[in-house]
């Protein structure tokens, strides 16, 4: 059996179904991160696993030891909050030491454990200050510290980083990486941001109204989504109507241009078949063995490493971005674009 | 432009003038008569004549303690209260508001009567003995005071995010006494300080309810009694209760400094 178990939970909010048939095992050690929009259940599922909201139905299983209705002070489950939640009344060092006081840890004990946690966090010089007297990010630090103090069986952390402007949000999200790897805690981690879930964890659950879409690795939900829901919110996709669609020999016709496609993997296609390709796998003009679409480009963005266009084939706008290289000559609009991309970057939805 | 400006600050200052001369007026003259004691002179013979009366002194002792005792009630009904309304029942918030401002609108003489009729008979008979109607005064005050705790605690509790300090204080695994008492409590100091102060100054100026309960035992009857046969002395009891309400509200803005300061900092 796993480190930590999740079958059936469901929670159902005065009629509205906020999570739907939640199953999942974790690993020891292993960092797994809920993705997904607001409102689709991924920090109620967090919540349920931390005691602050009871399953309506289904069980949370920690170590061994079913933990579903126990209370949230009975867990040694950790938690991190996106307003930090430190206690404004407590110093630093007080605010770590606050779990170990109320389990009646021996005071030296508290003193070293804080101080370790001091270190851990880059924080040694301020275990005297209050929290107001602290940036977000140290605050969030001092959260985390707080949160590990305890050695909880799992650390759970709600949009940790949502609060915080974006230069801080990256030192810091490699900041939580290495003291998790460094401490092997077991974690979850909710968050909207596709780009944290990527490069933080080691298997990502994205979840849409209360369902889970798709559980895998960074890799896999990015490269092989199995829903459209899971294409589309991952990264940017393109859907391209399509019609005279061939599954058997990966065949369809895209704006009367011949376009080939991956028929590899067994999918279910709807009414109307749409081409599914990330922008990234455009190229500019002709290339052999890969698809070739004509069109005029419509808008040209510059985002400094990436220059993302618009191209119009027929009825459609397709999204093409280009790695930026310093003596690239940029398309201007209303030029005519030849673009390529190979057959098994795209496939048929 | 300027000249608009230049007209506004005329009647800003204007206006407030007016309005320090209606409250400095009266209380200058009330002061001013409350020297005249003796004949031809200004001096402070209706304070000291007020001062060594064992009355005023054993009057406001007791309704001190009264006080003491009815904040001490107060914070334990009305802080865990409002803290599980802001946590558990958002929706009865405007209902508990409502209920806490009837003070405002029942008159002090209902609610005594209404007291006298349930509590002195059976099974209470509070009435019947010196610690009963005391307690029924304090728990009367209790009442009194519930818009003027209630709002300072629910303000206090509205600037502080109740739910995640205690879901934080749950995670480290911390019971509901303890989050009560090391993380609640602390936090709403200066909210508490600031009813508390309220409440005190109400309790030692109330003449209705203390007349009908405990009578010239009270520091408000007392006043009451004083203005009645002594002139001068009455005068010098107004600005010495005046005095006292203003320290309070003097220490409400002080604590209330101490905690915009750090506030402010914690902006930066």
């Amino acid at each position: 059996m796993s480190y930590l178990s999740i079958s059936n939970v469901s929670k159902i909010f005065g009629g509205v179904v906020a999570v739907e048939d939640f199953n999942l095992e974790v690993e020891k050690g292993e960092f797994i991160s809920f993705l997904g929009p607001s409102g689709c259940g991924k920090t109620t599922t967090l919540r349920m696993i931390a005691g602050f909201e009871l399953p309506t139905s289904g069980e949370v299983v920690l170590d061994s030891e079913n933990i579903t209705y126990k209370s949230p002070n009975e867990r040694n489950v950790g938690m991190v909050f996106q307003s930090y939640a430190l206690f404004p009344n407590m110093t630093v060092a007080q605010n770590i030491g606050f779990g170990l006081q109320v389990r009646k840890t021996p005071a030296d004990e508290i003193q070293t454990t804080v101080k370790e946690m001091l270190g851990l966090i880059h924080l040694e010089k301020h275990a005297e200050k209050y929290p107001y007297q602290l940036s977000g990010g140290q605050q969030q630090r001092v959260a985390l510290a707080r949160a590990l103090a305890i050695n909880p069986r799992v650390l759970l952390l709600d949009e940790p980083l949502s609060a915080l402007d974006a230069k801080i949000r990256v030192e810091l999200r490699q900041e939580i990486r290495r003291i998790q790897q460094k401490m092997g805690i077991t974690t979850i981690y909710v968050t909207h941001d596709q780009e944290e879930a990527l490069s933080l964890s080691n298997r990502i659950v994205v979840m849409s109204q209360g369902r889970m879409e798709q559980v895998g690795t960074p890799s896999e939900i990015y490269n092989h989504p199995t829903t459209e829901f899971v294409a589309s919110f991952v990264g940017q996709l393109n859907l391209l109507p399509v019609s005279e669609v061939d599954l058997k020999n990966g065949v369809c016709k895209l704006n009367g241009q011949l376009v080939r496609f991956d028929h590899s993997e067994p999918r279910q296609i709807s009414d109307k078949p749409r081409l599914a390709i990330r922008p990234e796998e455009f190229q500019f003009g002709q290339a052999e063995g890969r698809n070739l679409i004509q069109g005029h480009v419509e808008v040209v963005m510059f985002l400094g490493a990436v220059v993302r266009l618009r191209v119009r084939i027929g009825e459609v706008l397709v999204s093409v971005d280009l790695f930026n290289e310093r003596n690239m000559t940029l398309p201007r609009v209303g030029d005519e674009a030849v673009v390529n991309f190979p057959p098994h970057a795209c496939w048929i939805m | 432009m300027v000249e608009a400006m230049k007209r506004s600050v005329f009647w800003s200052w204007f206006w407030m003038f007016i309005g320090t001369l209606y409250f400095i007026l009266p209380l200058t003259s009330t002061f001013l008569f409350s020297l005249r004691a003796k004949k031809d002179v200004l001096s402070f013979l209706a304070y000291e004549r007020i001062f060594s009366d064992i009355n005023f002194w054993r009057t406001f002792t007791f309704s001190l303690i009264v006080g003491f005792f009815t904040i001490l009630v107060s914070i334990l009904l009305v802080v865990p209260t409002a803290y599980w309304i802001r946590l558990r029942l958002p929706k009865l918030r405007g209902m508990i508001e409502f209920l806490t401002m009837l003070p405002f609108v029942i008159p002090a003489i209902v609610l005594v009567f209404g007291l006298i009729r349930v509590f002195s008979g059976a099974p209470f008979f509070l009435t019947n003995t010196y610690a009963g109607t005391n307690v029924l005064l304090v728990a009367a005050y209790v009442v009194l005071a519930l818009p003027y705790m209630f709002r300072s605690v629910d303000a206090g509790l509205g600037a502080i995010d109740v739910r995640s300090l205690t879901e934080a204080a749950q995670s480290l695994g911390a019971s509901w006494p303890t989050i009560l008492f090391k993380v609640i409590f602390p936090n709403l100091r200066v909210a508490i300080l600031g009813g508390a102060f309220l409440t005190l100054a109400t309790v030692i100026g109330e003449f209705t309810i203390a007349t009908f309960l405990v009578g010239i035992k009270a520091f408000g009857p007392y006043m009451s009694l004083i203005g009645q046969n002594k002139t001068y002395e009455a005068s010098s009891l107004t600005i010495i209760s005046f005095l006292l309400t203003w320290s309070f509200m003097g220490l409400i803005q002080l604590f209330n400094r101490g905690k915009s300061d750090s506030a402010l900092a914690g902006a930066h």
